[in-house]
């Protein structure tokens, strides 16, 4: 039914088609204009047939058309019902018959492929979009499957592909959503006493090796915080750990930023992992020996110098410094510290201690006021050598803040002094700005913290202490005092032991006292038995008497008639119960001695374990008592971290 | 094209309809983690050199992703952002190892010259952040207004060549000169204030910019007006921690009637005996100056080793340093060589910073016969 007439490829074309009427055909011709491309052809043009219908008679048609430059289109001429073929006015209409003044700009003159030819019914001819149909898609699902393959394979790729696809309509092209211009005026991070209110941004820096143990009570002082936590962005250096640190500080950190109790999640969060291949290790002993300090001082200096210049930014008004080991401390520390207003500002730092160490010492006595001795101990020493202090090598006769502490003191009482100790240090970041950094070279024979204050000193910065406002560190015990512990463990068990053994001994002793008790019992009911027989025995003898009295009355009765017979009767039988009351005297006495002497015996056997049972009792009672060793122990000596 | 018959029959349009829901399906299927939490909350992120940090929170060396939120939607919380700083190398090759690098410019005075010298720059644009520091005062907002206007420029988006981030900076205390006119500039009264003033500027420039990616820093004062195009893989292809080039003059010879060169630059030097014995009776807060007749200091200047027809690869060791060009290991600034404001064995700013770095064991050096070229007023 479609015939294709032409091509056209103009901006502005008007087009009058000339053509002749088939013979047969009486109803008026459907021209229309289709674009095949370009997208600003006019739907469907004007038709105007300028001449009268007449079968082969000729007509015009002509329409207006607006593609763009790149449209092409074409003209084609219709008639509703199937016509018979007719070859005959072909050649003549074959003629092309258009005109717009731009003759120039046709190609397609005298070509002729105007043609009308609507004899028949034909099928549509296929554009080349449908005839390839099947090809296209082929290629459009190799092309999809290879797409999805290449961003299988190359993930580095997604970035760049998916946006384009996605979001290429809304979100534009990548490089247009960068901000790459900051401006910043330093006047407005000076760091006032009220920064809370004025929103200053505290950078808050921890360097951590080996500090896995004590992380999750430091991240419980982080939410413990009470300055605004937004404001506050976080910095941590892990270097050399041997331990799981990282993985731990990671977690905790993405823990606390996902809090769902609104203001826990902090600013800028900050891990930078270096490794300075440090030798030392972090252990108490070998971190306090003097020999290892002035190296291990500087490498700390080190690792804290990198965490400042890649941690501080233009927007900080302050940089405080906090160890992680750090066990108690106010919530309000920052504000507290802030008020004061000065430019390095430390609390006293103290830590606790077991009872048979004292109670509590003080720890960081790296905060001191500088001294004559001092200086001149400083000027007799070589170009690289480090003042630490808290060792006897060195004795500076410096005041330490940690030693003037008053536990009723007013907690904000300042103290002028030269060098800083580590634990806890809030600084305006305008120091930091000015060049203060933590000396890792013998800067004026310090380095570290007091080479920080030095230099904080040195370029005209207010740097206070605060002696009453005391943090507690936390007591990691040192190879002597677990050497201690041992001691006095292993004493305790010994105790123990002993006065099981005791215990042991004062039963067994205490059954042996029932068994003699027992034995004396039937000791005692022997010599009863012994004494029942001894007085049946005398009963007997007694009766044995009265019998013989009897005997001797009824004999005397009997020897009355005979006078000399009885009388030689009677004196034998007097002689006879004397002797037998003796007999029996005696065994009753002999009796009683030996009951006494049993009785002594038992006595003794008795009491003396009891008083020994009383010393050993006062004995135990005295040992808790009495302090066994290490009660005036010299505390030891240590600086921070 | 024995395609099935259901296909043939299907309208194209369905087809289409279909592909893309698969496309749809694939980017949900392959869309990788990386990009996807950007802005979950508690996501953890590893920035690498260059990458943009995905918040406002971050080192200004870096660019970072604007924020579409509309109004009173809540940003999210900062990510964790690790930085691998054991992998930030300095090498004698920054380009092949995608080095980026800081160029620093305390910007006293606005110079076209000198911002067209740094378009010119042939190191890769996108590896390369600026930092400016600009003094209070009418001066300081004249040159910011222009510094803003070319920046504007040169950081549209279109602009393939333009630099990974600009911060500027202005400064918190007054310069202490009103004039900044060259004599009196160079009045050896007022040098110790002056530059103290300028070490305290550097130094905020420095420590607040320098970020966790950088590996070299390049200061360049606001009046180098001529470099050569290579001058950061020059200087970097030396593997030297602190490096300098010979800074000189152009200026009109009335005796030769032609344009000629004369030395600029005097404090990189080679220390000497006569110097080291003035600074040993020094009190400990006067400062040693050169290029002064007052002070013979009898030191070596690299201004006057300078050979034009000498191997431009000649490299001299040094104890001082100017600060005019010179180029920095990252790593010696983050050991804390800074610029001091204060004596510091009797020397001040950038001849105290190459001591300082001398003192953290990081060498100065010199190149006589490489030359660049300092504005003539």
């Amino acid at each position: 039914m479609w015939k294709r007439q032409e091509l056209y490829h103009h901006p502005y074309v008007r087009v009058t088609c000339k053509a002749r009427v088939p013979s047969r055909q009486y109803i008026p011709p459907t021209i229309s204009f289709i674009a095949l491309r370009g997208r600003d052809v006019i739907g469907t043009p004007v038709v105007q047939l300028s001449s009268g219908l007449a079968p082969r008679g000729p007509f015009h048609a002509s329409g207006e058309l607006h593609p763009t430059s790149s449209s092409l289109f074409q003209v084609s001429t219709s008639w509703m019902l199937p016509l018979h073929a007719s070859a005959a006015p072909k050649s003549k209409m074959n003629r092309h018959a258009y005109s717009n003044g731009h003759t120039g700009a046709y190609p397609l003159g005298g070509r002729g492929s105007f043609s009308i030819q609507p004899h028949k019914f034909q099928p549509r001819s296929q554009p080349a979009l449908r005839r390839r149909r099947q090809l296209l898609i082929r290629l459009a699902l190799v092309g999809s499957l290879l797409f999805a393959g290449v961003l299988l394979f190359f993930p580095s790729l997604r970035a760049a592909a998916l946006p384009a696809l996605s979001l290429g309509l809304f979100a534009g092209h990548e490089e247009l959503q960068l901000e790459t211009v900051r401006y910043y005026d330093l006047s407005n991070v000076q760091g006032t006493a009220r920064g809370w209110e004025r929103e200053e941004r505290i950078l808050l820096c921890a360097p951590l090796r080996d500090a896995a143990p004590h992380l999750p009570m430091f991240f419980s002082h982080l939410r413990n915080l009470t300055y605004p936590h937004h404001l506050i962005d976080l910095a941590f250096l892990i270097g050399d750990s041997k331990d799981n640190t990282l993985t731990l500080l990671s977690d905790l950190l993405a823990e606390l930023q996902v809090d769902e109790q609104p203001g826990m999640a902090f600013g800028e969060i900050s891990v930078l992992e270096k490794d300075f291949g440090q030798k030392v290790n972090q252990d108490v002993e070998s971190r306090h020996g003097f020999a290892a300090q002035a190296s291990r001082r500087k490498s700390m200096a080190q690792a804290r110098n990198w965490l400042l210049s890649a941690a501080l930014r233009p927007t900080h008004s302050w940089v405080y410094w906090r160890d992680v080991d750090v066990e108690t401390a106010p919530f309000t520390i920052l504000e507290d510290l802030m008020r004061h207003n000065k430019d390095v500002i430390v609390p006293n730092v103290w830590r606790p201690l077991p009872d048979w160490l004292g109670g509590e010492q003080p720890y960081d006595l790296n905060s001191w006021q500088e001294s004559e001795t001092a200086l001149a101990l400083a000027d007799t020493l070589d170009e690289d050598a480090v003042i630490v202090e808290g060792y006897a090598e060195y004795a500076t006769w410096r005041p330490h803040l940690a030693y003037l502490r008053d536990p009723y003191g007013d907690p904000d009482m300042e103290m002028e002094i030269d060098g800083v100790g580590g634990v806890s240090i809030l600084a305006k970041a305008k120091v930091f700005r000015s060049g203060v950094h933590f000396p890792a070279f013998s800067f004026e024979k310090h380095a570290e913290t007091e080479g920080f204050g030095k230099m904080a000193k040195r370029m005209k910065f207010s740097v206070v202490g605060l002696p009453h406002y005391t943090i507690w560190h936390l007591y990691e015990p040192s190879v002597d005092d677990i050497r201690h512990m041992e001691e006095m463990e292993n004493e305790r068990k010994a105790r123990e032991a002993e006065e099981k053994a005791k215990q042991e001994r004062l039963e067994k002793i205490q059954s042996q006292f029932d068994d003699t008790q027992g034995q004396w019992e039937k000791d005692r009911s022997d010599i009863e038995s012994i004494k029942k027989k001894a007085q049946e025995e005398e009963e007997a003898v007694a009766e044995a008497k009265r019998q013989a009295t009897a005997q001797q009355i009824a004999e005397k009765q009997a020897q009355d008639e005979a006078a000399y017979k009885a009388q030689k009767a009677q004196q034998v039988a007097g002689g006879k119960p004397v002797v037998g009351k003796q007999a029996a005297a005696g065994a009753a006495a002999g009796a009683g001695a030996a009951a006494a002497a049993d009785a002594k015996v038992h006595d003794e056997s008795g009491s003396k374990p009891r008083v020994e049972a009383k010393d050993g009792k006062g004995h135990i009672i005295d040992a808790d008592d009495i302090p066994v060793v290490g009660g005036g122990r010299k505390t030891p000596k240590e600086d921070t971290l | 094209m024995a395609v099935a018959r259901s296909l043939r029959r299907t309208n194209p349009i369905t087809i289409a309809l279909a592909g893309l829901l698969a496309v749809g399906f694939l980017i949900f299927i392959f869309s990788s983690p990386s990009t996807a939490p950007i802005n979950v909350p508690g996501a953890r992120q590893l920035l690498k050199s260059k990458e943009a940090a995905s918040h406002a929170l971050s080192p200004p060396s870096l660019p970072f992703l604007k924020s579409n939120l509309k109004a009173g939607e809540e940003a999210p919380p900062p990510p964790v952002v690790h930085y691998h700083m054991n992998n930030v190398t300095t090498t004698a090759d920054p380009i092949a190892n995608r080095e980026s690098i800081l160029i620093l410019t305390p910007l006293a005075r606005f110079y076209q010259e000198y911002w067209d010298n740094l378009l010119a720059l042939t190191y890769p644009h996108e590896l390369i952040s600026l930092g400016f520091i600009v003094p209070k005062g009418r001066e300081g907002n004249a040159a910011t207004a222009q510094l803003q206007e070319r920046i504007k420029k040169t950081q549209a988006g279109t602009n393939k060549k333009r630099f990974a981030s600009i911060t500027i900076l202005r400064q918190d205390e007054e310069p202490p000169l009103q004039s900044q006119a060259e004599s009196e500039r160079h009045a050896m009264s007022a040098q110790k204030e002056r530059r103290a003033a300028m070490s305290r500027a550097r130094n905020a420039l420095l420590f607040t910019t320098l970020g966790p990616t950088t590996s070299w820093v390049l200061w360049l004062d606001s009046d180098i007006i001529e470099t050569p195009p290579s001058l950061i893989q020059d200087l970097a292809s030396y593997d030297k921690p602190i490096i300098v080039p010979n800074c000189f003059q152009r200026y009109y010879n009335k005796d030769k009637e032609a344009m000629d060169v004369r030395p600029y630059d005097f404090n990189s030097w080679i220390d000497s005996p006569t110097a080291q014995n003035l600074a040993a009776k020094m009190g400990p807060d006067d400062i040693l100056l050169e290029g002064y007749a007052e002070i013979a200091t009898y030191r070596s200047l690299m201004a006057y080793m300078a050979d034009p027809r000498g191997d431009p690869k000649q490299i001299v060791s040094l104890d001082g340093v100017g600060g005019t060009a010179l180029l920095v290991k990252a790593d010696v600034h983050r050991d804390g060589a800074m610029f001091p404001a204060f004596p510091f064995y009797h020397l001040i700013e950038t001849e105290g910073f190459a001591k300082m770095g001398k003192r953290l064991g990081w060498g100065s050096w010199g190149l006589p016969n490489y030359f660049v070229y300092h504005y003539n007023e």
